[in-house]
C-alpha cells in the first residue's frame, strides 16, 4: 500500500527572547513571541504594551488570545480602549476578545452600555450576551428605555431575541412605540417578542 | 447504577476549572450530572468515598489519575465514512491543490486531531486507496492524536464493532478488515502501519507544535466543547500546523469563522473548509 510511511516529528524550536522578539522581532517572531508571553509571568504587561504598537493583523490576534487566556483585569484594561478604535478589524478584534473573557469584561459593561459613542454601546451589547441572563435583561432592557439612536437599540433587540426573557417584553413594547416609524426595528421587535412570549 | 457523590458548588467549580485549564473542555452547571458521573465513575474505581480525598488524589496526579480523569471525560463516539462529503472533497480538490504546492516528492501530511479510537484517519487512508487517482504516485504520512490516551491505544490496535463499520460496504469490510472474533474486525495490518498515532492536547502548543507541519487538518467536533478563549488558543495551535495553503477541515455544526479570523473560508463542491492564507510563513 502506498501509504505506508513512518514521519519523523520535527523536534521543538528553541525559546525565543520574549520581550526583545515581541519589539523587533520580525512578525513571525512577534507571532511566536505573543504566543510565548502568554503563558509567562508577567506575560500580560508584556502584550498590553505589545498591544499599543501591534498592526500586523495575525500577531494581534496571538495577543488579543494570549490576554484572553489570561483573562485578568489587567487584561481586559489593556484591549477596551481598541473597541473604540477607527480601524474596523481592530475594534472587532478587541470585541471578540472581550466576549473570549467575560468575567474580565463583565465589570465594564455597564459603563459601555453607557458611553457616550453609539459605536461603543452597539458593540457592547455583544459583551451582554457573556453575562448572568436576568443581569443581561436587565442592562439591555436599561438600554432600551433610554437609547435615542436606533441601530444601538437594534443591537440590543437582536441580543434579547436570543437570550430575553419575559421581564424583557414591557421594555421592548416602550423601545417599539418610541421607534413606530423604524419599519426594520418594529419587525426585529416583533421578531424578539415572539421568541420570548412564545411556547 | 452507581451513587453520585455529594459535591458541593465550590468543589464543583474547582474540578471544573481543573479540567478546563488541563484540556480547554468547559462545563458548566447544566452539565453538572455529567461530571458528577465521571466523577463518581473515577471515585468507585480507586475505592475512594469522599470527592476532597479524590481531588487530592487527583491534583496529586497519584498512579497517573489526571489522565484517566481526563479519558473519563472525552466523548469517543465514531464511525467510519462519517461526514463522507469532506473526504470527497479531500479527493476531489484539497489534496490535488496541495500537491500543486509542493516540491515533487515532498510528502502529503494529514493531521486527523482528536482522532479517538482511530475510524478517521483509518477512513481517510481506505478513502484515498479507492478514491484518488494519485495515491499510487504521492507520498502520503496520516498523523491521528488524541488527548485520550486509551483511545490511542485502542486506535494502534484497530478493531472495531459493527456499528463503527455501519458506512463501510461489504466489500471494503471484507479488502481491508479481517474477523476478529464475534461481531468485531481488525484493520488489516498493511492499513494500521499507514497511520501514526499519537497523544496531543490541543490546548497546548508544544504538543501540537512536535507533530510538525500539514496539508490538511481534520479537526471536526472538538471545538464545540472549548469556551471561545480555549476556541481561539486552538485554533493558533492548528494554524501553527498548517502549511501556508493547508487546509482544516471543521464538523459540519462548527466555523472557524466564528472562532478566529486567521484562516480564509473555501467552497469547494462537496464541503466548506478552512485555509491558511497563503502569505506569511508559518507563526
Amino acid at each position: 500500500m502506498p501509504l505506508i510511511r513512518r514521519p519523523s516529528l520535527p523536534s521543538e524550536s528553541s525559546a525565543a527572547d520574549t520581550t526583545a522578539s515581541l519589539t523587533h522581532g520580525t512578525s513571525d517572531e512577534r507571532w511566536a513571541a505573543a504566543r510565548a508571553a502568554a503563558v509567562q509571568p508577567g506575560g500580560v504587561a508584556l502584550l498590553a504594551a505589545a498591544l499599543a504598537q501591534e498592526r500586523d493583523p495575525r500577531v494581534l490576534e496571538a495577543i488579543f488570545t494570549g490576554l484572553a487566556r489570561a483573562g485578568t483585569a489587567q487584561s481586559a484594561a489593556a484591549v477596551l480602549p481598541l473597541i473604540r478604535s477607527h480601524d474596523a478589524s481592530l475594534r472587532a478584534g478587541a470585541l471578540d476578545a472581550l466576549r473570549a473573557m467575560p468575567e474580565a469584561s463583565s465589570p465594564h459593561v455597564p459603563r459601555l452600555l453607557a458611553d457616550p459613542d453609539a459605536d461603543v454601546r452597539l458593540l457592547s451589547c455583544e459583551l451582554v450576551r457573556g453575562l448572568p441572563e436576568g443581569e443581561a435583561n436587565r442592562l439591555l432592557c436599561d438600554l432600551l428605555d433610554r437609547e435615542a439612536e436606533k441601530n444601538v437599540a437594534a443591537a440590543a433587540v437582536e441580543v434579547l431575541a436570543e437570550i430575553g426573557r419575559s421581564e424583557a417584553l414591557p421594555a421592548l413594547a416602550r423601545c417599539a412605540e418610541r421607534f413606530a416609524g423604524d419599519a426594520f426595528l418594529a419587525f426585529s421587535i416583533k421578531v424578539a417578542t415572539d421568541r420570548i412570549d412564545g411556547p | 447504577m452507581t451513587e453520585l457523590p455529594p459535591v458541593s458548588e465550590e468543589e464543583f467549580r474547582k474540578v471544573c476549572d481543573f479540567l478546563y485549564r488541563r484540556t480547554g473542555m468547559l462545563f458548566t452547571e447544566v452539565k453538572r450530572y455529567y461530571v458528577q458521573r465521571r466523577i463518581a465513575e473515577r471515585m468507585v474505581s480507586l475505592g475512594i468515598s469522599s470527592f476532597t480525598t479524590y481531588f487530592a488524589y487527583l491534583r496529586s496526579d497519584a498512579d497517573g489519575e489526571i489522565e484517566k480523569f481526563i479519558n473519563a471525560f472525552t466523548v469517543n463516539e465514531t464511525y467510519f465514512y462519517r461526514e463522507e462529503h469532506q473526504l470527497r472533497c479531500l479527493s476531489s480538490d484539497l489534496l490535488n491543490e496541495r500537491v500543486r504546492a509542493k516540491r515533487p516528492g515532498e510528502a502529503l501530511r494529514i493531521w486527523s486531531v482528536p482522532c479517538s479510537t482511530g475510524e478517521e484517519p483509518y477512513s481517510i487512508a481506505l478513502w484515498l486507496l479507492e478514491n484518488w487517482p494519485e495515491v499510487d504516485v504521492q507520498d502520503i504520512e496520516i498523523v491521528g492524536s488524541d488527548i485520550d490516551t486509551e483511545c490511542v491505544m485502542a486506535a494502534q490496535r484497530g478493531e472495531y464493532d459493527q456499528r463503527a463499520l455501519m458506512r463501510l460496504t461489504p466489500a471494503l469490510i471484507g479488502k481491508y478488515f479481517a474477523t476478529s472474533g464475534a461481531d468485531r474486525w481488525r484493520i488489516i495490518e498493511d492499513l494500521r502501519q499507514s497511520v501514526q498515532f499519537t497523544t496531543a492536547n490541543l490546548m497546548n502548543p508544544a504538543e501540537t507544535r512536535r507533530h510538525g507541519i500539514f496539508d490538511v487538518i481534520f479537526c471536526r467536533n472538538v471545538l464545540i466543547y472549548f469556551d471561545d478563549a480555549s476556541r481561539r488558543l486552538a485554533a493558533e495551535n492548528l494554524f501553527e500546523c498548517l502549511a501556508p495553503g493547508g487546509f482544516i477541515c471543521l464538523g459540519h455544526t462548527e466555523s472557524m469563522s466564528r472562532i478566529s479570523p486567521l484562516f480564509e473560508v473555501r467552497r469547494f463542491t462537496d464541503a466548506i473548509v478552512y485555509q491558511r492564507p497563503q502569505g506569511g510563513a508559518h507563526g
